[in-house]
């Protein structure tokens, strides 16, 4: 059982302006948002915060993305108008950036696309290019220079499997294993004292 | 979409000169913001003179 969850129906009874962004937002109008936005960037403790941010090479869209949240959070405007001045202040960003040397990426890029080559429109478009004619010269000196066959012996190579991989005989096989059994009466003929 | 995936949208809207109609036709008058605003922004800047620090200034 859970005791502590809420009780049904407490949401219509809740305050849901404990929160900035539950009210009605400060700022309404585009132009007024992004002029406060800009000026908002252009305070030095801003513009230091979102120049070290490029330098750790963080994009310009998480730059903006960061300030908008700030703003949404503290109500000054709505998520759709946030949405709305992402560009502009990007744009910004981007001019201060460049003004002041600061190497960045905006963040937009698409570095994932396909790049398209020629023969990628062709085989997209299901083009088939046939091989061009072997002129009269080519087919000459190929006649000169008669069949091209590789013989078996330039194939094998050093490492390569011995062409006759026939089993050895039994006795051989035994032999190499080591177990010929050998007459000791033979070593002694062999070795007189 | 979620939050970042959309601001990405914007920029990259933004960036192409692209500024939604619907925020054209509520504005009465006309936009401030624009991409033509801050093109023009780019340019008074590179062409704005350097400021001579102090000490380059010299003393008459």
């Amino acid at each position: 059982m859970k005791f502590e969850g809420p009780i049904p129906g407490e949401n219509y009874l809740t305050d849901t302006k404990n929160y900035p962004w539950h009210r009605p937002p400060d700022l309404v109008d585009y132009d007024e948002a992004v002029s406060y936005m800009l000026d908002k960037i252009d305070e030095p403790e801003q513009i230091e915060l979102v120049f070290a941010m490029l330098q750790i090479e963080a994009h310009v869209a998480t730059v903006v993305s960061t300030l908008l949240l700030q703003g949404i959070s503290k109500g000054k405007f709505s998520i759709d108008l946030a949405m709305l001045m992402a560009g502009p202040l990007a744009r910004y960003i981007e001019i201060k950036a460049n003004n002041s040397g600061v190497k960045h990426k905006m963040g937009v890029e698409k570095d994932d696309r396909m790049v398209l080559t020629p023969t990628l429109l062709k085989a997209a478009l299901g083009i088939v290019e046939q091989p061009e004619e072997e002129s009269e010269e080519i087919k000459s000196l190929r006649e000169e220079a008669g069949p091209n066959e590789i013989t078996q012996e330039q194939m094998m190579g050093l490492m390569s499997m011995p062409q006759n991989t026939g089993a050895a005989p039994a006795a051989e096989q035994a032999e190499m294993l080591g177990q010929v059994e050998e007459d000791p009466e033979e070593e002694l003929e062999e070795e007189p004292v | 979409m979620d939050f970042n995936k959309a601001i990405k949208q914007s920029i990259s809207n933004f960036l192409e000169g692209r500024v939604p109609k619907a925020l054209m036709e509520l504005k009465e008058g006309e936009l401030i913001y624009t991409p033509e605003y801050f093109d023009a922004l780019e340019e008074d800047l590179k062409n704005e003179p350097e400021v001579k620090k102090e000490d380059d200034i010299d003393e008459v």
